[in-house]
């Protein structure tokens, strides 16, 4: 067995393993994001400087902080494959559900948050119907949801208030506990993909779902878990929500963070076609769509037009990134 | 043409199937929506029987009103969907159209009045976005749900941009502002306009190459393309027919509001998606049609009418119809499940 | 029989080759006008490569092609349909949602006026359509929906589309049948056998068919195809079945069968009367450990379903699953995995791996062993367990870490093949087509882990690419016809059957 070609084969061996790495290493979903934010970092300096002194970095790493607890939660979803459309609106109902109960309750609202997407987890593993259109129909219960119980009225924390706003007001090396408390969360998601079965399965089954199926992995339960955490997480970011805001209304903070939270999964290097999430890179991913208020202010463009860049974002971040094989179906 | 006549003869042997007449009805019978008649005639009599206000002249008309908007949108989306792909973008065209046209036509802001050139720039812009979804869609191939959940945004923003931080834009012509509750024929306007777009989805669907490329792409879009049909153009052209009339619809509801908002749209999504699949519009593609989901989206405005008039509250209608969607399309997908069938 | 014509098609020396294998060699045939000739092979024969080529989905490396005497190069399908060659695939490809005049219409390039105006002309396509199956003498209103017509019919509506189209002045349309049998019940074979009777009048016919009877009761000639090459092309009155179950494989070649009996121990999977509608019916078998099953069948005897029904991916309509003597019930994959068995698919790219994966991840899967305590993945232990396994299955490049998708196809399955054989308490080992697509060296690698498995007290049940690999292999061959039991033999026990005795059990 040593033919020409064997030979071949244990020159590429003996070459594989260092440049092999340092290349996997080096693909571009993963130096991508940090890339994108020292861009978008050199960006604003360029523009206006006072944005980076401590007191814009504190402000956007407050901003950041609930927009990356929603990005986390979508990049679980697209990692499995799927996409959750009401996690914005989950942390929505989240935060008025808390608002209003925290004097009272404290964290019961978040379980019973947790419940219902786990509910939601189910149907669409189940029922086998996409996820963008069931999340859909969910995303209008939800936003109701959120506009009936708080009867459309702004609520004020009370009693108990110092609870949630510590994660806002205390600082960390200018840097509100509350973005630390969603590094941390992203700290780890990185190491339960890497180091647990169930992230390692959920990672193969979004790479190819009918091998994972076949190969044994439990990829309804996985789908429900998958939910379940990013609904999970949209209940933390709307603790970071009141903590900065103070109160919660249905069309408050975090009315309008469904595609701030995708964009910034996104642009974070989480594919839309399942099986490609790095945690870490989402929190480059969060910091870039945090400072994309304050680029276009420093542009000179009214602040209210960023749903404008974030829907470019996607559809260029998706349309850089997404693989295409011929004779693929996109639909 | 002798072999026209040849297949109406009766013929005893046992050839392959043929269609005789009374099966012929029979197979029309079976693609009939009759379900969402039946459906719209229950719900009607029921609401009738629980307020005898809801079978008032009135309140029919002021349905037609209601049922205008969603209407000339479901066409489009319809359209997007039969070929198995998905607009998510109408709120936003709505608002980026709607904001347009009011600028241009007579408003309280600004002292302009383009005329005609307002619709066609409304119009333009709407198509525009479509045809932005569209490209991207079929030629760097990135999946219609999220492109569109992009133009969503990007519709949205241009609205908010041309609202700017000024006083709100009122409507300041009398003809125009009045126009869609004028009553032609016992029929309001606007329901006419959304009769007219819907006669041209009609058009579209059965008596153009575009319309019988999208079922074909929707039923199986790997053949379509081996069988030399321009896959790419056609879904361009459709995504380009659904900006386009999701643009009229912003244009419609920002003269029933009679000023400009940048939601002027917001709702229509949990209205057309959940008509459309409730009658019978597979997501998968394919199936369904414009008169369906026209249907369907009578069955809505008819079920959010009888509610308020009996007491609910209005907020309620983008959850009831949310529910709507989950339930409907769980129950269309229940029994094509199968243990390794994958869902995204 | 002379004929002033040219034939309609002329083959000369075509080859089409995959990396080193040759699927198609140096094919030369003719087909005259009005000829039916049957086409027969095993699988792998290379009879598909063949149809694509000539339905234009492929194109040949060499060889000369041409039709009605016209030399012909098609760069897709719609250049074979113009040039006049209609396929009726295996899987029908119409649309289900339209009618069938705009059906037939797919291959007609006729256009008027109002069609370059973007608008559909009914009135032109309905006419043809009506034309098209006229002349196949079919009464069908072109107006019906495809979706509405039983499965005969719709076979009927891809025969019209495949003659509708007029190659030219004086040329003949080739028409070609792959399988078109497979999926049609008796009486409906009847209809479709007197339909391509019918074509002869203006057209040629290509008919595929695994099943002999059909052939020698519809061809004029038949060809048979084997290992890429041409082994017989003969009219149908010189030629036996005999005849063409010796030319089908290679008559001179009878594998070395393995003779090892197997312990008299129970066994450890049974299926009893096991039947999924549409795929296969009253299927029993059994398999003791260390013992090899061989499921033979040509397309369409439900081997592969029924090995996917045993492992849990599919469901039954009736029957029943031992495992160790037990019945199961609600049997599915999680729980057969569960009960020890494996499952390596055919489809190895897109069902048996997660390409994008590393090998060692891809391995840990299912049963990471030591690389796993509890929840918690170990990577040094992962990546151990996974190095000891490419030493012993010599996975080449040896490094753990790369993608799946980096490896050549041999060696993506030795890395499959392992991560089924690191489980603690392997019992049943599900290998549909193992050694498809590998070459020499590697098939005798999966080859010798099969064996070693067994050994070590596994069962085998194997869907083999060729008979040789069963006779070679297995203790025991059960053979499938058309989803139905249709002979059984055990190896070890009584003789070995021939090549051509199985060939003649599966058609």
């Amino acid at each position: 067995m040593t033919d020409h070609s064997e030979i071949l084969m244990n020159r590429t061996t003996l070459a594989k393993p260092l440049g092999g790495r340092l290349s996997r290493l080096a693909s571009g979903h993963v130096i991508a994001p940090p890339l994108v934010f020292a861009v978008m970092l050199g960006a604003v300096w360029l523009l206006n400087p006072n944005y980076l002194s401590p007191f814009g970095i504190s402000i956007v790493a407050a901003t950041a902080a609930p927009i990356l607890l929603l990005a986390l939660g979508q990049a679980t979803v697209l990692n499995v494959g799927s996409i959750d459309l009401s996690n914005a609106a989950t942390s929505l109902l989240g935060t008025i559900l808390l608002a209003m109960i925290l004097p009272g309750y404290g964290f019961w609202g978040i379980l019973a948050i947790l419940a219902l997407v786990t509910v939601i987890g189910a149907i669409v593993a189940y029922a086998q119907v996409p996820s963008f259109a069931l999340t859909l129909g969910t995303l209008g219960v939800l936003q109701t949801a959120a506009l009936v119980t708080s009867d459309s009225q702004t609520i004020y924390l009370g009693a108990n208030r110092e609870l949630v706003s510590t994660l806002y007001t205390t600082n960390v090396g200018f840097v509100p506990l509350s973005f630390w408390l969603a590094v941390a969360v992203a700290l780890v998601f990185w190491a339960a993909l890497q180091f647990t079965r169930a992230g390692q399965s959920m990672t193969a089954m979004g790479k190819n779902e009918t091998a994972a199926i076949l190969s044994g992995v439990p990829v309804r339960g996985l789908r429900i878990a998958a939910f379940a955490v990013s609904g999970f997480l949209g209940g933390v970011a709307g603790l970071a929500i009141l903590a900065q805001a103070g109160s919660a209304s249905a069309s408050g903070i975090g009315s309008a963070l469904l595609l701030p939270g995708i964009a910034a999964a996104l642009v974070g290097g989480a594919s839309i076609s399942g099986g490609q999430t790095n945690p870490l890179n989402v929190i480059f991913g969060a910091l870039t769509v945090a400072f994309v208020p304050m680029a276009i202010q420093a542009l000179g463009v009214g602040a209210q037009s960023q749903s404008l860049v974030y829907g470019l974002f996607i559809i260029l971040v998706v349309a850089l990134t997404t693989t295409r094989s011929r004779g693929i179906v996109i639909k | 043409m002798s072999s026209f006549a040849r297949h109406r003869i009766p013929d005893g042997s046992a050839q392959s199937a043929r269609l005789v007449p009374p099966e012929r009805w029979r197979a029309a019978l079976r693609h009939a929506p009759l379900g969402m008649i039946l459906s719209i005639v229950v719900l009607a009599v029921v609401f009738t029987w629980a307020n005898p206000r809801f079978g008032s002249v009135e309140n029919l008309q002021n349905l037609l009103y209601q049922v205008a908007v969603p209407l000339i949108v479901v066409v489009g989306t319809t359209m997007v969907i039969q070929m198995g792909s998905i607009d998510l973008s109408v709120q936003g065209v709505m608002g980026a159209s709607g904001m347009a046209w009011i600028l241009m036509s007579p408003n309280s802001r600004l002292a302009v009045d383009f005329g005609p050139w307002a619709w066609v720039a409304a119009l333009a812009l709407g198509l525009g976005l479509g045809l932005l979804a569209g490209i991207v869609h079929a030629r760097l191939k990135v999946p219609s749900f999220v492109v569109t959940l992009g133009t969503w945004y990007i519709g949205l923003g241009i609205g908010v941009l041309l609202y700017g931080n000024g006083m709100l834009p009122s409507l300041t012509s009398e003809t125009l502002a009045r126009w869609p509750t004028r009553l032609t024929l016992g029929v309001p306007n606007a329901f006419w306009l959304a009769a007219a777009a819907l006669g041209l989805g009609l058009l579209v669907m059965n008596y153009t190459r575009l319309g019988r490329g999208i079922l074909a792409i929707g039923n199986n879009e790997t053949i379509a393309g081996a069988m030399g049909l321009p896959v790419a153009s056609i879904k361009i052209m459709a995504f380009a027919v659904a900006g386009l009339l999701s643009a009229l619809a912003g244009i419609l509801a920002t003269m029933q509001l009679g000023s400009g908002s940048p939601d002027i749209g917001s709702g229509q999504l949990f209205t057309v998606i959940p008509a459309a699949v409730i009658a019978g519009t597979a997501l998968s593609g394919g199936e369904g049609g414009v008169v369906r989901s026209a249907l369907g989206v009578f069955l809505l405005i008819l079920l959010n009418n009888g509610l308020v008039l009996a007491g609910v509250d209005p907020d309620f209608q983008s959850g009831i119809f949310g529910a709507i969607l989950v339930v409907a399309i769980i129950a269309v997908s229940w029994p094509l499940r199968g243990r390794l069938k994958v869902a995204k | 029989m002379t004929d002033m014509h040219p034939p309609v098609l002329r083959l000369s020396h075509i080859c089409r080759s995959f990396g080193p294998v040759k699927a198609v060699n140096d094919v030369s045939l003719e087909i005259r006008r009005g000829e039916v000739v049957g086409l027969i092979g095993e699988n792998g024969a290379g009879k598909s490569t063949l149809l694509k080529i000539l339905a234009g989905i492929e194109r040949p490396d060499s060889g000369e092609m041409q039709l009605n005497g016209c030399p012909v190069q098609f760069r897709g399908p719609r250049d074979a349909l113009r040039a006049g060659v209609g396929v009726v695939h295996q899987e029908q490809s119409l649309f289900t949602n339209l009618t069938i005049a705009e059906n037939i219409d797919q291959h007609s390039s006729a256009r008027s006026g109002l069609e370059r105006a973007g608008l559909q002309d009914w009135g032109r396509i309905n006419r043809e359509a009506a034309r098209a199956l006229a002349k196949i003498g079919v009464r069908l209103s072109p107006t019906t929906r495809v979706g509405d017509l039983s499965f005969i019919d719709r076979q009927m509506v891809e025969i019209a589309r495949a003659v509708c189209i007029d190659p030219g002045q004086g040329a003949t349309p080739l028409v070609i049948l792959d399988e078109p049998t497979a999926v049609l019940e008796a009486a409906e074979t009847q209809i479709l056998e007197r339909e391509i009777r019918k074509l002869r009048d203006f057209a040629s016919v290509i008919f595929v068919s695994h099943r002999l009877d059909e052939i020698m009761r519809i061809c004029d000639r038949v060809i048979v195809m084997r290992s890429g090459r041409l082994a017989t092309n003969k009219p149908i009155s010189d030629v036996t079945k005999d005849d063409l179950f010796r030319a089908m494989v290679d008559g001179d070649h009878q594998p070395v069968v393995r003779r090892s009996s197997p312990a008299t121990r129970t066994p450890v999977l049974e299926a009893r009367g096991l039947s999924r509608g549409g795929a296969f019916s009253e299927i029993s078998f059994s398999v003791r450990p260390g013992q090899i099953l061989a499921l033979v069948g040509s397309n369409g005897s439900g081997c592969e379903a029924l090995m996917r029904c045993v492992y849990g991916a599919e469901a039954v309509d009736g029957g029943q699953i031992l495992v160790d003597g037990r019945a199961v019930r609600r049997w599915s994959i999680r729980k057969a995995i569960a009960a020890g068995l494996a499952y390596v698919p055919a489809e190895r790219k897109t069902e048996g791996m997660i390409a994008g994966l590393a090998a060692t991840r891809n391995i840990a899967l299912t049963h990471p062993g030591e690389g796993a305590a509890g929840p918690f993945l170990r990577p040094g232990r992962m990546a151990r367990v996974a190095q000891g396994w490419f030493d012993r299955l010599e996975v080449r490049p040896n490094d753990i870490h790369a993608p799946l998708i980096q490896f050549s196809g041999g060696n993506q399955q030795k890395v499959v093949l392992a991560k089924w054989l690191n489980a603690p308490a392997l019992k049943v080992l599900l290998l549909d087509h193992p050694l498809r697509g590998l070459d020499v060296g590697a098939g005798a690698i999966v080859n010798r882990q099969i064996r070693a498995a067994c050994a070590a007290g596994a069962a085998v049940v194997l869907i083999p690419d060729t008979i040789e690999e069963a006779l070679e292999l297995a203790d025991d061959i059960l053979v499938l016809r058309d989803g139905r039991h249709s002979a059984c033999h055990d190896l070890a026990g009584g003789g070995a059957p021939s090549i051509q005795e199985i060939v003649a059990e599966m058609v």
